[in-house]
C-alpha cells in the first residue's frame, strides 16, 4: 500500500451550493470534522494546500471513525483522506510517497523478505512494522512508566491505611480476646480466629474493591472518549490487575492481622480487660 | 494538662500513631505532588513561551507553530507590516527546516532554525557570537559533540537530500560561531540556527520569502488580546496565538494529566480525612471510660473535645512536614520519568513547586484532619456520664 501523508494545511471550504463541474474526485473525511463543520456524504468541498490557493472542488463520500490511536488522542487536528494521485497532485510532490506497506505471506517471511529488500533498496529502507510500533511509541512508554510510578505510591498508601485499620480493628477486639482466653481457648486458636477473620474481611474488602475498581474504569472510559472523541479504552481492569490487589490485600490483612493478634494473645487476660 | 493528656494518649499507642502519621504523610506527599502536576506544568510553559518577551506567534492558517511543515508565505512583506505597527517592538521571523552536515561519507541530520540573528528568541547564546554574516552558524552541543567540532571550525552542511540519488542539495561551507541551548527544543535534539535568508537560499526556490513562524513582542501597556484580534482579522493567511491561547492549547493535550492531577489530589484528601476520623473514633471508643471519668469530677466538655482535637491535630502537624519532603522527593522521582517525552523542551517541568498552591493544598489537608475529629469527639464528650461509667463498670 503506497501512501503519501501531507503535513500541509487542507483547507476545507463547504460549498453546498457549487456548481456541479464534471466528475469532482473523492476525499473521505473523519467524524470530527463532520461534526464540526456540519459535513454530510455528497456535500461538495475545496480543498487546497494553503490559505488563498484556489485549489480543488471535490465531494465528501465518506465518513471514516477515527482510529482507537492513542498517538491522535491529544491532537485535535482533523484527519482527510484523499487518492494518492490527487494528494500528490495538490501537493506538487510528482510521484513521490512517504512510505510503502508490504504484507509478507506469514510472520516467518517477514525477516526473509525485510533482509532481500534492504538488499536491493536504493535510497530508502525497509522496517519491521513491530519496530516502527516501538519507535513510534516512546511517549506511551513514558506514560505508562508514570502510570506505574503512581501505581507504587498509591499501593503503598492503600498498605498503610490498610495496616492501620486492621491494627485497629483487631484492637477493638481487646475485650472478647481476653474472654477467650479467660475461658481457656488456647493463644493459637485466638491468633487463628482473628488472623481468619482479618482474611475474610480482606477478601470482602477487594470483592468491594473490585466492583468499585470496575465502576471507575467505566466512568473513567466514558469520559475520556466523549473528551478526546476516541473509541480508545483509557482504563482496563485486567486478571492479573485483580489478583494482584486481592493477593496484595489478602497479605496485609493477614499480616496487620497477625501481628496485632500476637500482641494481643500475649498481653495478661485482666491487662486487656483494663484492670 | 490537655497537651499532657493527648499527649500520652499519642505515646500509649505508639504503633497506631506512628501508622497513622504515615499514612497522612502519604496522602501530603500525594496531594502535593498532583498540585504539583495541575498548576506546574502550565506555568513551567508559560515561563518558556514568556522567557524571551514575545507575546504573539504568527503560523500558518490553522496550525500551531511547528505542529505541521507548513509555512507562510510572503513572509517578509507580512514581517514588514507587522514591524509598521506602533503596537509592536519587534519581529522575529523563524523559518524552520532540517541541516544534513557532511562527516566522511555518512550525513548528520540536524534540526535547522532560519532566524533573524538581531531579533530571535530561539536560543540563548553560551558562547561565541550570534550569526551575523550569510555564511555563520551556531550549534548545540548535541551538534557539537556528534560532528566532534568545536566553535570556530567550519563545516559542509546541505539544507536537502535526496535518498534515492544520494546527493546533498543546498550546500554551503558553515563556520561554527557561537554554542547556544535552544529554548523550544528537546535537550538531546540535535538542532543549528543560521540566518534565515542563508537557510532560504540553501533550500531553493521553493523557500523564498517564507516563514515557519513570526514571533511578535509588543510594546509596554499594549493589551496583548486586543492586538490578537486586531491581527487575526487583518491578516487571513495566519493564526495569531496569544500565550493565553497556546496556553489553552497545552491545557487541551494536557488535560489528561490536569485531570489525573486533580482526581488523586482528591483522592489523597478523602483517604487523610478518613484515616483521620477512623483513629480518632476508634481512640475514643477504646476511652469512653476515661472521658466519663473525666466528665464525672468536672472536667468540662469542651476541655475534653479539645484534647481529642489536639491528638489529631499533632498527628496532622507531624505528618504534613514529613508528607512535604516526601513530596517533593517523589515529584522529582516522577518529573525525572516525564522528562524523558520525546521532544520535550528542557525547560519544562511537570512538576513546579509553587509555594502558595502548596501551602494551600497542604494547610486544607491538615484542616481536613483536624475537622475530622470532632465528630467522634463531640460525641465521646456528650455521652451520659453515669448510664457509661456503670457500663464501663460492669464491661
Amino acid at each position: 500500500m503506497r501512501s503519501r501523508l501531507a503535513f500541509l494545511v487542507l483547507l476545507v471550504v463547504p460549498l453546498r451550493a457549487i456548481a456541479p463541474q464534471g466528475n469532482p474526485r473523492s476525499i473521505a473525511i473523519d467524524e470530527r470534522l463532520a461534526a464540526d463543520a456540519g459535513l454530510r456524504v455528497g456535500d461538495r468541498v475545496v480543498v487546497a494546500s494553503e490559505p488563498g490557493l484556489p485549489g480543488d472542488t471535490v465531494v465528501v463520500a465518506g465518513i471514516v471513525q477515527r482510529r482507537a490511536d492513542p498517538a491522535e488522542i491529544a491532537r485535535g487536528e482533523y484527519r482527510v483522506r484523499l487518492h494518492l494521485d490527487h494528494l500528490q497532485s495538490l501537493l506538487g510532490y510528482g510521484d513521490r510517497v512517504d512510505r510503502f506497506g508490504v504484507k509478507t505471506r506469514g510472520a516467518g517471511s517477514t525477516g526473509d523478505a525485510l533482509s532481500r529488500i534492504n538488499a536491493a533498496a536504493f535510497g530508502f529502507r525497509a522496517h519491521r512494522s513491530a519496530d516502527v510500533a516501538v519507535e513510534t511509541s516512546r511517549t506511551f512508554a513514558v506514560v505508562s512508566r508514570f502510570h506505574r510510578a503512581i501505581g507504587v505510591i498509591t499501593i503503598v498508601a492503600s498498605a498503610i491505611f490498610l495496616l492501620c485499620i486492621m491494627l485497629l480493628k483487631v484492637d477493638e477486639r481487646r475485650r472478647d480476646v481476653a474472654a477467650l482466653r479467660l475461658i481457656g481457648c488456647s493463644t493459637r486458636t485466638i491468633v487463628g480466629s482473628v488472623v481468619l477473620e482479618a482474611a475474610a474481611v480482606a477478601v470482602l474488602g477487594s470483592v468491594a474493591g473490585i466492583g468499585v475498581g470496575g465502576a471507575a474504569s467505566w466512568i473513567v472510559n466514558r469520559h475520556y472518549q466523549a473528551v478526546y472523541r476516541t473509541p480508545l479504552r483509557f482504563s482496563i481492569v485486567t486478571g492479573d490487575i485483580v489478583l494482584l490487589a486481592v493477593a496484595l490485600s489478602l497479605v496485609l490483612g493477614v499480616v496487620s492481622g497477625w501481628l496485632a493478634a500476637r500482641r494481643l494473645a500475649h498481653t495478661a487476660p485482666l491487662t486487656l480487660f483494663g484492670r | 494538662m490537655i497537651a499532657t493528656l493527648a499527649l500520652s494518649s499519642l505515646i500509649r499507642h505508639r504503633a497506631r500513631t506512628a501508622l497513622a502519621i504515615l499514612g497522612v504523610a502519604v496522602s501530603a506527599a500525594m496531594l502535593l505532588d498532583m498540585v504539583m502536576l495541575s498548576s506546574g506544568m502550565r506555568e513551567s510553559f508559560r515561563s518558556l513561551l514568556l522567557s524571551q518577551g514575545f507575546q504573539l506567534r504568527l503560523s500558518p492558517k490553522g496550525t500551531l507553530p511547528f505542529d505541521t511543515e507548513a509555512t507562510i508565505r510572503s513572509a517578509d512583506s507580512l514581517v514588514a507590516l507587522l514591524r509598521s505597527r506602533a503596537t509592536v517592538a519587534a519581529v522575529s521571523p523563524v523559518l524552520g527546516g532540517q541541516l544534513h552536515f557532511a562527516v566522511g561519507n555518512a550525513t548528520l541530520t540536524a534540526t535547522a532554525l532560519g532566524v533573524d540573528p538581531a531579533v530571535q528568541g530561539d536560543y540563548e547564546l553560551i558562547a561565541g557570537h550570534s550569526p551575523t554574516a550569510p555564511d555563520e552558524v551556531v550549534v548545540n552541543d548535541a551538534v557539537l559533540r556528534a560532528l566532534g567540532r568545536a566553535v570556530g571550525d567550519t563545516v559542509r552542511a546541505a539544507a536537502g537530500y535526496d535518498p534515492q540519488l544520494r546527493t546533498l542539495s543546498g550546500q554551503r561551507v558553515l563556520r561554527i560561531v557561537g554554542r547556544v541551548r535552544f529554548i523550544y527544543l528537546a535537550l538531546d535534539q540535535r538542532a543549528a540556527a543560521l540566518p534565515i535568508a542563508t537557510l532560504r537560499a540553501m533550500n531553493g526556490p521553493a523557500s523564498a520569502g517564507r516563514a515557519s513562524l513570526a514571533m511578535v513582542r509588543l510594546r509596554p501597556g499594549v493589551d496583548v488580546d486586543r492586538e490578537r484580534a486586531a491581527l487575526e482579522a487583518q491578516l487571513r493567511t495566519v493564526t495569531v496565538i496569544s500565550t493565553s491561547e497556546a496556553l489553552k492549547q497545552v491545557d487541551e493535550r494536557l488535560s489528561y494529566f490536569r485531570q489525573l492531577a486533580v482526581i488523586l489530589g482528591a483522592v489523597s484528601l478523602v483517604v487523610g480525612f478518613l484515616l483521620v476520623t477512623t483513629l480518632v473514633t476508634v481512640s475514643v471508643n477504646e476511652r469512653i471510660g476515661e472521658i466519663s471519668v473525666m466528665r464525672a469530677i468536672g472536667v468540662r466538655r469542651w476541655r475534653v473535645v479539645a484534647q481529642i482535637l489536639l491528638e489529631s491535630s499533632v498527628i496532622m502537624l507531624v505528618a504534613t512536614p514529613v508528607g512535604l519532603a516526601l513530596g517533593l522527593v517523589t515529584a522529582r522521582w516522577l518529573n525525572s520519568i516525564l522528562a524523558r517525552f520525546p521532544g520535550l523542551p528542557e525547560r519544562i517541568d511537570f512538576f513546579l513547586f509553587q509555594p502558595s498552591a502548596a501551602w494551600t493544598a497542604l494547610g486544607l489537608l491538615a484542616l481536613s484532619g483536624v475537622l475530622a475529629g470532632v465528630y467522634p469527639s463531640w460525641r465521646g464528650a456528650s455521652l451520659p456520664i453515669a448510664t457509661t461509667l456503670r457500663q464501663e463498670a460492669v464491661g
